[in-house]
């Protein structure tokens, strides 16, 4: 409720300024600036670091030296119960579970995004067709869905994103439709159809930039769920098998000696909690910044 | 002449705003006697929303109020909350705008006239009711048994301000302030609310605070008008004398601004160019100067004070209009 | 303006839903459930059959020759034709009989009832406990928006919402049951043996499944809450009146969130339902989700394709009830617009 129209200008008079304002936009860039450093040093750390850093490798390694605790020489955080190098398994299976997760939302965003603006474009029976067909996918509680299709389709990277592409994918079509529809009916909209503007060119010009940023938020924060239904997935066997490490399956791993070495579950697990807390701050506030403005 | 119920002096409201001072109301005093209708006129923005809102307590938390406003005895300026709390609806109530926002739409329309009734006494469900019923016939709502028990979007709006206006009256007020309670009902409902609102005051010795943009309301309905700019009084006279002679030249302007059937169709409304000022940055000198066709340079250099010219008319004016002047052929129209 | 004909004074719920609106919603989204629930039979049919290694191969363990494998598989019936075996399967269910488990040989009807009590239960607890912590916390945090335990509640739901169950709960057992001895790890007591001892057993995995939904309760009551204190008109109307904050925030604003919050609650169910596959494999409790991972596992396609119809049909019957539910209590919607 607007009590009064405040007509910020500059006038010959000075303005009546408080000294919040300065402070006020600053955190609005932090907002942003924390968890958008956050994720870069994680990436950094799992993409760029193995390939340069004189990090050991993350598998191969010798079971005399196996449950070696943290700043041992050459091993900082530490080996798991296979004489591996923790911390190299974190790097190396962030890296595989960050991949996951960005080839998993990008199919969920280009197929399920695709797909839903086209229903919803199209209307009529192809409309009712597709979304039945989603509604399929959607009538499995996630997980349970998940777990199945990855028995059909087998462990391993590959399979492991098909896989959850399963999951991916409906969901963008969900948004994508709900979103166009909501276009659909704007003024600006009706107008192009109404002036014969082609179809590619209403999507592309009209459609696109508008349900985009929507698309967008959501895929950041369907980055963390998907990484933890990765991490769900291979820590019951089903997803990245090992030796080959994902943060799941050793959370997994660590999970048979947790009483005697609570670290080889909580390194891991503190690294998948922090890259999906940046990737939830990060969505949370992309959003902030796309509809509060 | 009545006693005054309430007394309001040198008002003034301020809010912070995204690192700004928003002066919204400058230094407004007026007084109200019971049975008179008081209506406070300006633009959006000239502050008479948020003084009456003052009056109540229920400006948000970055609002600082000061100046004097006595109802009875009780200074409610500065009055902590929990004291606050039992002033309103019982001496100060207020109708809101749109009918349709301010009422809850998922509770029946008679729990919330109940609602209004225990705020304030203590009394049994029925006894309640059976009041929460004769305030909807005081309004004039037909088959009243019906609608106790019907939820908001089952009404119509005619029907649901009155059902505010019942909720505003349910604890006997001393003061009932009507914040452009007819804005948004057509002009035919507009005229059925004005004329219950007379038929309660002279029923009930209520008195009366209309607010509104639309002189015309005011000539019709209220007893003084106090015409508000930039947070000011700028005119201030019971409501012949003003509409007699009019003064200050923004008050000429805001009138000459009505659209009237006596007029040559196809001639430019009047319509007074430029905008208020911000009131983040308000001028020394009287804040209707850039606008003013009569402005001269001493309006720039001070603020015109606020004074009883005539007897009972006050104005804030250094060039006032003049008896039988006509603003219009000033304005080159 | 006509009225909507509402003779009684004080329509019953009772005759509200058998009136039009709920009614006519109810047998729709029935009806379109069917051929949902068909299609999600049809699905897993294909992809379980697209399995490679049948459920004979695991029984048998890799040693087996083809020879016996293939004995085991024409027993079992599993060399039949897909869609004879589909359809086979379809008939069954619908007179009841969701087949034999491949591995136990024990029908899968009989296990239902006591698997589905403890999934249930667990997810009743799980229900109890996020709301029972969730709405006082987001109530005391929308009484005082922006102050200390707003604050702190908000940063607090929000981390919670990034951590996985499964690492929570691992935590939970790490803390609660190895360190400290107060909870067991595993193991689940039923009712039978004592009521104390069952909720005991079902402690941490209720907290593990709990947490999740309570981060997420908190902040959506506590937003709806905080916009209809801030926004919304009537609540100005309310303190006009002479209400207190708590009479405001309660009779009105916490009346409104809550349709929503049961809707949500009512989505809900379908996710929780899902993570129980994960939680009871953790804390071996013996439910419906543990018998999926399981199925799963030992590549048993008949137990698989009963739990996920099952899972599927209390998705549905789930949403459909909270749509209704809405309905119902939704006086716009209950007694319909002039």
């Amino acid at each position: 409720m607007a009590l009064t129209e405040v007509q910020v200008s500059s006038s010959a008079v000075v303005a009546d300024e408080t000294a919040p304002t300065r402070t006020r936009a600053w955190l609005r860039k932090l907002h942003i600036g924390v968890p958008a450093g956050l994720l870069l040093l994680i990436f950094f750390a799992c993409f760029v670091l193995p390939l340069v850093a004189p990090i050991p490798k993350p598998t191969g390694g010798d079971i005399l030296n196996s449950l070696q605790p943290a700043f041992t020489p050459g091993h900082i955080l530490g080996t798991d119960d296979n004489g591996n190098d923790i911390l190299a398994r974190i790097l190396v299976g962030g890296r595989t579970s960050l991949f996951v997760a960005l080839t998993v939302n990008l199919l969920g965003l280009v197929i399920g995004g695709g797909l839903g603006a086209l229903a919803a474009q199209a209307g009529g029976i192809v409309d009712s067709i597709i979304m039945r067909l989603f509604d399929v996918l959607i009538a499995i509680p996630s997980l349970a869905l998940i777990v199945a299709v990855s028995l059909s389709l087998g462990p391993g990277v590959r399979n492991t994103i098909l896989t959850l592409s399963f999951f991916s994918v409906p969901a963008f079509a969900r948004i994508s439709r709900a979103e166009t529809l909501r276009l659909r009916e704007q003024p600006f909209m009706v107008a192009a159809r109404l002036s014969g503007t082609s179809t590619w060119r209403i999507v592309v010009r009209h459609l696109a930039p508008n349900i985009g940023p929507q698309l967008m938020t959501f895929a950041m924060l369907g980055l963390g769920i998907v990484m933890v239904i990765e991490g769900a997935l291979s820590f019951l066997g089903l997803g990245i098998r090992p030796p080959a490490p994902s943060w799941g399956n050793m959370i997994f791993q660590g999970q048979l000696s947790l009483s005697g070495t609570p670290m080889l579950v909580v390194w891991p697990s503190i690294a998948l909690f922090l890259t999906v807390v940046g990737f939830n701050q990060l969505g949370e506030a992309v959003r902030l910044r796309w509809s509060g403005r | 002449m009545s006693e005054a119920v309430l007394k309001v002096e040198n008002l003034h409201v301020r809010f912070e705003v995204a690192g700004y001072r928003v002066h919204a109301v400058n230094g407004l005093s007026y007084q109200l006697r019971a049975g008179r209708t008081l209506a406070i006129v300006g633009e959006s923005g000239s502050g008479k929303t948020v003084s009456s809102r003052a009056l109540m307590g229920l400006l948000p938390p970055n609002a600082t109020v000061s100046g004097s406003a006595r109802i009875g005895s009780v200074e409610l300026v500065g009055l902590p909350e929990e004291d606050m709390r039992r002033h309103r609806g019982a001496d100060l109530a207020m109708v809101f705008q749109d009918p349709t926002r301010s009422l809850n739409p998922t509770m029946r329309i008679g729990t919330q006239i109940t609602e209004a009734i225990r705020a304030h006494t203590r009394v049994e469900p029925a006894a309640a009711k059976r009041r929460a019923l004769e305030l909807l016939s005081l309004v004039r709502i037909p088959d009243p048994n019906r609608r106790f028990h019907q939820y908001p979007h089952q009404l119509s709006g005619g029907m649901r301000q009155r059902v505010m206006i019942a909720i505003a009256l349910a604890a006997d007020p001393k003061v009932l302030i009507a914040d452009e309670a007819t804005t948004a009902l057509d002009v035919t409902t507009q005229a059925q609310i004005m004329e219950l609102l007379a038929e309660l005051r002279s029923r009930l010795g209520t008195a009366i605070i209309l607010i509104s943009h639309d002189l015309g309301l005011a000539a019709s309905y209220a007893d003084d008008v106090i015409v508000m700019y930039a947070g000011r009084a700028v005119e201030y006279a019971p409501t012949r004398i003003l509409f007699a002679q009019m003064r200050m030249p923004y008050t000429r302007a805001l009138f000459d601004a009505i659209p009237r059937l006596e007029r040559e169709s196809h001639t430019l409304l009047p319509v007074t160019p430029g905008q208020p000022p911000d009131l983040t940055a308000l001028p020394a000198g009287c804040p209707f100067e850039p606008r003013c066709p009569r402005a001269r340079p001493e309006c720039r250099d001070s603020r015109p004070p606020f004074v009883e010219h005539e007897v009972g008319h006050w104005w804030a004016c250094w060039n006032p209009c003049k008896d039988g002047e006509q603003l219009m052929t000033e304005l080159g129209v | 303006m006509s009225d909507v004909a509402t003779t009684s004074p004080a329509p019953r719920v009772f005759s509200a839903v058998l009136g039009s609106p709920a009614l006519r919603l109810i047998v729709k989204r029935l009806l379109t459930a069917i051929p949902i629930l068909l299609g999600v039979s049809i699905l897993m049919f294909v992809l379980l059959n697209l399995i490679p290694g049948s459920a004979a191969l695991q029984l048998l363990g890799p040693e087996a020759t083809p020879e016996q494998i293939a004995r085991l598989e024409h027993d079992m019936g599993l060399d039949r034709p897909p869609v004879e075996r589909y359809l086979e399967w379809l008939w069954n269910a619908l007179q009841g009989d969701l087949g034999r488990s491949l591995v136990s040989r024990q029908p899968v009807t009989d296990v239902l009832p006591t698997r589905l009590a403890v999934t249930g239960e667990l997810v009743a607890l799980a229900f109890l406990i996020s709301l029972t912590v969730a709405i006082p916390l987001a109530l005391l945090a929308a009484r005082r928006p922006n102050r200390f335990l707003d604050r702190v509640s908000m940063v607090v739901s929000t981390a919670g919402l990034s951590v996985a169950n499964y690492v929570l709960a691992l935590l939970l057992v790490l803390l609660f049951a190895v360190k400290l001895g107060w909870f067991p790890a595993i193991g689940y007591t039923p009712v039978s043996k004592g009521l104390g001892d069952n909720l005991y057993s079902l402690a941490l995995p209720a907290f593990a499944m709990a947490f999740p939904l309570l981060c997420f309760y908190t902040r959506f009551l506590r937003g709806d809450l905080v916009d209809q204190m801030q926004g919304e008109d009537y609540v100005m109307t309310a303190r006009a009146k002479g209400l207190g904050p708590w009479q405001v925030l309660l009779r009105h604003a916490f009346r409104n969130s809550s349709f929503g919050l049961i809707t949500i609650v009512g989505l809900n169910i379908s996710g929780l339902i899902g993570a129980t596959v994960i939680i009871e494999s953790i804390f071996s409790l013996p439910g419906i989700g543990q018998y999926l991972l399981q199925g799963i596992l030992t590549r048993d396609y008949i137990v698989v394709q009963a739990i996920v119809i099952i899972f599927a049909i209390i998705t549905v019957l789930a949403n459909l009830m909270a749509d209704v539910l809405y309905a119902v209590l939704d006086p716009r919607i209950r007694y319909g617009t002039n």
